[in-house]
């Protein structure tokens, strides 16, 4: 059985009879219509369909103009060519007036968060300048070593103070924090127990060389029969803090651990600006006192205030130095405790060694008495010498008579 | 309507006049009572006037005119949703013209999926084209066209029986014309 293949669609034929096809698909459609029987048989059902639906009718009751309308016209007298050409053409462009106010809405909330974050940005590339500036000019820190000369007597050891500056120049300037978000003083705190004290303080020796850190505070420290104690503060890279601890914390038990962050970065950037006002300044007083003249009372007075001026700059700009070094290196004091385990003597020293001790000791002995009768002969010789010479006659009368009664 | 922003009062008469009836049978078709299909067309014109300063015309009137009366009915039918008992259908909306023949289309017309009929409903009885029916439906006209036509055949089907009755009718076979509305199950 042959399929018949229609070039018009059933739904085209709809559309067609209805006048809703193009010029090209219409003509088609009354082409295949007038040829194909199969087509023009499914016409009188569509057709019919309508005819039924036109039977429903519904008239309106009146056809004068309801009060309520005549009242609503009177009332609305609109204006005349409230809407002007140019109006009309705008809107065309635009859209109704909604969607002008959304075009304008959405461009303004554009603006503003352009402008948000070029405020944002900006002070980081003043930033950037300043700091390489300062950077440049910057002294570098040397290394300190400082021995302290604590108590050596008394069984407790010489406690020792390394203070060691950064070898290396800040990992990052004041701009590439600032750029790389905010500015976060970071300090972290790590109490550890450790057994092999010796051997987790050279660890941490290596950690801190690994991150490229530096101790800026170094205390150890101990009395006999108890453990020793290391109290170190530390600084390393901020971007190193966590993988530092985390090795730091392999050096023993985790008795303790605490973090904390300040975010400096508002008084970082408005830091910048008092700095950059009191140049400004500074140039300003500079110039007067170049180009113009006048008393010398006044000249005096401008000079004081170019002293006063300066070291406020000095001042900020050391603030501002000791607030990048703060950002770039985070802080960590750690406080590592020995385990410490009491040693039982079992073996008792040798007989030679008690004998040489022994030696040693009564040599120790004589030497000491000597000493003592030296020292006493010393200290009271003159006076037993005078009491002596004083009481030498006295006595030697009363010698005589005694000696005289019992002859007698 | 142009005429009628620009403040002439005998433009509105004209706008009334024209759309006054096929506004009214909008309502009435799709809604029960004479009365409020008269109070909404009202409304209709009334809600023309008062936006008049606001209008733009980016479509024809009868569009414009036909999304005002759609709201309208949404609206209304919200309205008679929230009143009415659980469980209480509203009336059948028949017109005061042959209502019997109202009575016939109306109970087609409600075996159609609610978007289906009132498309056909647009078409057939507001002889609106593709694609306003599109713009005031908010839908593509190629759907338009396809729910039509389904809309069509499926109707098609629902009134071959009330052909026969509407045909009787019209021969004034009263007889013939219950008949076949029994056997049909037609509730008369």
């Amino acid at each position: 059985m042959n399929k018949i293949i229609h070039p018009i669609a059933p739904e085209e034929l709809m559309a067609y009879l209805d006048g809703e096809l193009t010029a090209n698909r219409a003509t088609a459609a009354a082409a295949h219509l007038g040829e194909c029987a199969e087509c023009q048989s499914i016409v009188p059902g569509f057709r019919g369909v309508s005819q039924i639906l036109k039977t429903w009718k519904a008239t309106p009751p009146g056809s004068e103009m309801p009060p309520v309308i005549t009242t609503a016209l009177a009332e609305s007298r609109p204006e005349p060519n409230s809407v002007s050409p140019a109006q009309r053409k705008w809107r065309e462009i635009f859209g109704p007036r909604w969607a002008t106010l959304a075009w304008a809405g959405g461009v303004a909330a554009v603006l503003v968060v352009v402008g948000a974050l070029e405020f944002q940005v900006r002070p980081r590339y003043i930033t950037l300048e300043r700091q390489v500036t300062s950077d440049s000019s910057a002294d570098r820190d040397h290394l300190a070593l400082r021995e302290s000369p604590g108590p050596t007597s008394a069984g407790k050891p010489a406690e020792t103070v390394l203070l060691i500056a950064p070898e290396e120049k800040e990992a990052a300037t004041g701009h590439d924090l600032v750029a790389n978000g905010p500015m976060i003083i970071r300090s972290a705190q790590l109490s550890l127990i450790t057994k092999e004290f010796d051997k987790a303080r050279a660890n941490l020796e290596a950690i801190l060389k690994r991150h490229r850190g530096y101790v800026g505070e170094l205390k150890a420290g101990g009395t006999t029969g108890s453990g020793r104690t290391l109290t170190a503060t530390l600084r390393v890279p901020a971007d190193q803090l966590d993988a530092t601890l985390t090795e730091v914390k392999t050096l023993g038990r985790v008795e303790s651990e605490s973090q904390s962050g300040q975010d400096v970065t508002s008084q970082y950037v408005d830091l910048q600006a008092r700095l950059s006002n009191a140049r400004n300044t500074e140039q300003r007083l500079t110039d007067l006192l170049r180009n113009r003249t006048g008393k010398l009372s006044d000249v005096l007075q401008v000079e004081q205030e170019v002293d006063r001026v300066r070291g406020e700059i000095e001042q900020m700009e050391a603030e501002r130095k000791n607030m990048s070094n703060q950002v770039s290196y985070a802080t960590l004091n750690a406080t590592i405790a020995e385990d410490y385990k009491a040693q039982l003597q079992v073996v008792p020293p040798s007989t030679s060694t008690r004998l040489s001790n022994a030696a040693v000791e009564g040599y120790r002995s004589m030497a000491d008495g000597v000493v003592s009768l030296a020292l006493f002969l010393l200290s009271t010789g003159p006076s037993l010498l005078l009491w002596g010479v004083v009481l030498f006659l006295p006595a030697r009368l009363i010698w005589k008579k005694v000696r005289r009664s019992f002859a007698s | 309507m142009l005429e009628f922003q620009g403040g002439s009062h005998p433009a509105f008469e004209l706008l009334f006049a024209r759309y006054r009836g096929p506004l009214y049978g909008f309502f009435r078709r799709r809604l029960n009572g004479d009365q409020r299909a008269e109070d909404l067309t009202q409304e209709t014109f009334v809600a023309v006037i008062r936006a008049s300063a606001r209008y733009e015309p980016r479509a024809l009137v009868r569009t414009y005119l036909y999304s005002i009366a759609m709201n309208l009915l949404a609206a209304e039918r919200r309205k008679q949703f929230r009143d009415s008992p659980p469980g209480e259908l509203a009336p059948e909306p028949v017109t005061t013209d042959a209502p019997d023949a109202a009575l016939w289309i109306r109970r087609a017309l409600e075996k159609l999926d609610d978007s289906e009929r009132e498309i056909l409903m647009l078409r057939e009885f507001e002889q609106l084209s593709y694609a306003e029916i599109a713009e005031l439906m908010k839908l593509p006209v190629n759907t338009v066209r396809s729910r039509l036509f389904r809309s069509r055949m499926a109707l098609k089907e629902y009134l071959e029986p009330t052909q026969k009755v509407s045909h009787a009718v019209a021969a004034g076979d009263e007889t013939e014309r219950v008949k076949l509305a029994r056997a049909e199950g037609e509730v008369l």
